[in-house]
């Protein structure tokens, strides 16, 4: 008779446990996927502007170069997260 | 080695006479690069002219403006073409002047020949297009004109005309248009014109041709072909002359171009009526090798002085100075910017940390053997200079990956008999995968590890460069602060030590805790932490709002480990798609459409892992060299420096 309760208990923690797996997974993607748009965003005028910059000067290209990728550190930020709620 | 070569200043003063002579000399040297003299610009040279070029200057530069239009003509071009001898020069000056006219001629009257016949075909192709519309007309063109009392109209209308006068008419319905001819006596001109506008009427050229149109168009179409006949002819004759003379030409062009820029380098010097002056600067290990040279050169009549530099207004031109192993990576730093003369060269560094970088992300047997032998493979085709470092910088970027794949145990996404010596990055994909998974913390760790170090020896060049740099006051601070910023990072890592325990770093958690809840270590950490802030405000207090980017800066290496793991995670991918999906369920039993799955999954196989190596070399190439410009540098790299190019030529086809 104890043991039905019990066998239900497993179940309940197993499921419990494999829907916090998929929730940790969700957060995850979110956290790449979101940074990772806001990071294009970010980049996509800076981007534009230092090509431009660059054809009408070549010498500036490290410096537009470090002006394109700052946003990125945004996602480099998500990544981590993400990792950290995986692993 | 850390340091850009030493340069000397000299100046050099002759008689006009001897110009001549010591142009030649330093050129043949290749080792002065000629500070240009720009007329007025400084008070001593008050009374200086800028000079004349020497004579044949004309002559040589009207010979290369030739040479490099014939080596335009066959598509010449000299990076291309791999010289088997060297033509000496005496030799040459006596063939550029007998052969070169020749050549010019033939050349010319072939390309000309040419163009006479490609305008030729033009004229009958646009007659063609005039006959074209009267070809359906069962007329003779030579009824068309020549008329005295009757007037012909040819051209497109909208529609159909009725037209009341007398007339006689050709109504040919097209596509788009309808041709009309009409033939009306000549009074009645404007009745027929009125009518004809009301169908918004275009008029044609009547073609001033005899016989059908047909036959004329056969006529004109016979024309052309044989003028294609006879270009194509012209094109063989001029591919067998580049074949020829090839190499005389890229040879002339040599020569022709070390002439010019010969008797143009007086333009460079300052002049009076009877001597010239000539400033610039030489590696200070060949001063006196050039001196020498010089004297020989003119007989001792010559004044040549090494000059004192001043690092604050003479701009100094900057050659490197690296073993030979780490000259590749000078590429990757004249992409960002030449060092400046007094900075440190920070060369020898990225030649060793960017194969490492690279290695630990793309980290595989496989690719990095295909990587290898692509280096090699494409020698043939980029021989540029700047190719040939690329293809270097390719090569130690490959053999470290090899050696990380071992490490990593992975080939192609499989993993190699052993089990990871480092941290393992094989993912659980496809359906019997086994063992640990990929160890994710620890490779951040590494990667954190990683970018502290890195971040820190940044910081130390930083100071370093102030200490060379500056002066006064402004050194003491501005190498207080780069000292600061260790500081603070350092203190921030000290203090979450103390706090939490993590795999690979210190564990302060256990100590006494003194006041609050900080251990002796914490505190130590916010001493660090608010003096270095001070540091740091101190040389310019604006510099606090850059504080965070100590956290982002550090996590930013975090990259080594994702870009890799996603570079994984694709191979696997594929190698499941390919071989667990595809090709194993067929192998067990072998059906017709199972040997298609089979090819389908070899396809599979190939471009994916294509793709991937491809992407393999754009990240974790791309990902290397920016954790340098934008990670490392940023710290103490400003760049900006003058490429010291020395007055002379490399020369490929020719020799003195």
């Amino acid at each position: 008779m104890v043991d039905v309760p019990v066998a239900a208990a497993i179940t309940d923690v197993a499921l419990m446990n494999a829907s916090q797996m998929g929730m940790k997974a969700l957060g995850a993607g979110m956290a790449v996927g979101l940074t990772g748009i806001g990071a294009g965003v970010a980049e996509m005028a800076i981007g534009s502007a230092a090509v431009g910059a660059t054809a009408e000067n070549k010498d500036v290209f490290g410096l537009v170069l470090l002006l394109t990728v700052i946003p990125e550190t945004i996602v480099i930020f998500g990544l981590v997260v993400a990792l950290l709620l995986i692993f | 080695m850390l340091t850009p070569r030493q340069m000397s200043r000299l100046l050099i003063v002759a008689s006009k006479d001897r110009m001549g002579t010591v142009v030649n000399e330093l050129y043949r040297r290749h080792l002065f690069h000629i500070e240009d003299f720009v007329d007025q610009a400084s008070p001593e040279y008050e009374g200086f002219k800028i000079g004349t070029p020497l004579a044949g200057a004309t002559e040589a530069a009207t010979d290369l403006v030739n040479v490099r239009a014939i080596e335009n003509t066959f598509s010449i071009e000299s990076e291309a073409i791999v010289a088997k001898t060297r033509a000496a020069q005496t030799d040459m000056v006596g063939r550029i002047e007998h052969e070169l006219p020749a050549i010019t001629k033939e050349v010319e009257a072939l390309t000309g020949r040419r163009a006479r016949l490609e305008a030729g075909i033009k004229e009958n192709e646009q007659k063609i297009a005039e006959i074209t519309p009267f070809a359906s007309i069962p007329l003779d063109l030579d009824l068309y004109y020549g008329y005295s009392r009757f007037v012909v109209f040819a051209g497109y209308v909208a529609r159909d005309v009725s037209i009341a006068v007398p007339n006689e008419k050709f109504y040919l319905k097209g596509k788009s248009q309808n041709f009309i001819v009409v033939v009306a006596p000549l009074e009645h001109r404007a009745e027929v014109e009125r009518v004809l506008q009301e169908a918004s009427y275009q008029a044609v050229t009547i073609p001033a041709e005899s016989g059908t149109p047909q036959s004329r168009i056969d006529f004109y179409s016979g024309q052309i072909s044989a003028a294609k006949k006879e270009i194509e002819e012209i094109q063989v004759k001029i591919d067998g002359i580049k074949q020829k003379h090839a190499e005389f030409l890229v040879a002339c062009e040599e020569i022709l171009k070390c002439k010019v820029e010969q008797t143009e380098a007086p333009l460079r010097f300052a002049t009076t009526n009877e001597t010239f002056v000539a400033e610039g600067w030489v590696p200070t290990e060949s001063v006196a090798e050039v001196t020498q040279a010089l004297e020989q050169a003119t007989g001792g009549k010559i004044f040549v002085k090494e000059l004192s530099v001043d690092y604050e207004h003479d701009s100094v031109p900057v050659e490197y100075d690296n073993p030979s192993f780490a000259k590749p990576a000078q590429m990757l730093m004249d992409v960002y910017s030449r060092p400046k003369y007094t900075e440190l060269d920070p060369t020898l560094m990225v030649s060793i940390v960017f194969p490492i970088f690279f290695g630990l992300i793309l980290g595989d047997v496989g690719y990095g053997l295909l990587l290898l032998v692509m280096s090699f493979g494409l020698r043939k085709f980029m021989t540029g200079d700047e190719g040939t470092m690329l293809l270097k910088v390719l090569r130690n970027a490959s053999i470290s990956s090899i050696f990380f794949g071992l490490l990593y145990s992975e080939c192609l996404g499989f993993a190699l008999p052993w089990s990871p010596i480092m941290f393992s990055r094989h993912l659980k994909i496809g359906a019997h995968a086994v063992g640990h998974g990929p160890e994710v913390p620890e490779l951040m760790i590494l990667a954190i590890w990683i970018g502290l170090l890195h971040i820190t020896l940044g910081r130390v060049l930083g100071m370093a460069n102030h200490a060379r740099q500056d002066h006064g006051a402004h050194r003491t601070k501005a190498i207080l602060a780069n000292a600061g910023w260790i500081c603070v990072m350092w203190g921030i890592l000290m203090v979450i030590w103390s706090m939490v325990p993590m795999p690979y770093m210190p564990n302060f958690t256990t100590l006494p805790k003194l006041v609050l809840t900080l251990n002796i270590t914490a505190l130590i950490g916010v001493v660090m932490l608010v003096a270095g802030v001070l540091f740091i405000a101190r040389e310019s207090a604006l510099e606090i709002v850059e504080l965070p980017t100590i956290i982002s800066h550090v996590l930013s290496y975090a990259r080594i480990v994702a870009v890799g793991l996603s570079s994984v995670a694709i191979a696997m991918v594929i190698n499941f798609i390919a071989i667990g999906m595809l090709i194993e369920p067929q192998l067990k039993s072998l059906t017709i459409i199972g040997v298609l799955f089979i090819v389908m999954g070899v396809v599979v196989f190939l471009i994916g892992h294509a793709l991937n190596l491809a992407l393999g070399i754009l990240g974790g190439g791309l990902h290397s060299i920016r954790l340098h410009y934008v990670e490392f540098f940023t710290k103490f790299y400003k760049g900006g420096g003058k490429k010291y190019s020395p007055f002379g030529l490399k020369r490929r086809f020719t020799e003195d």
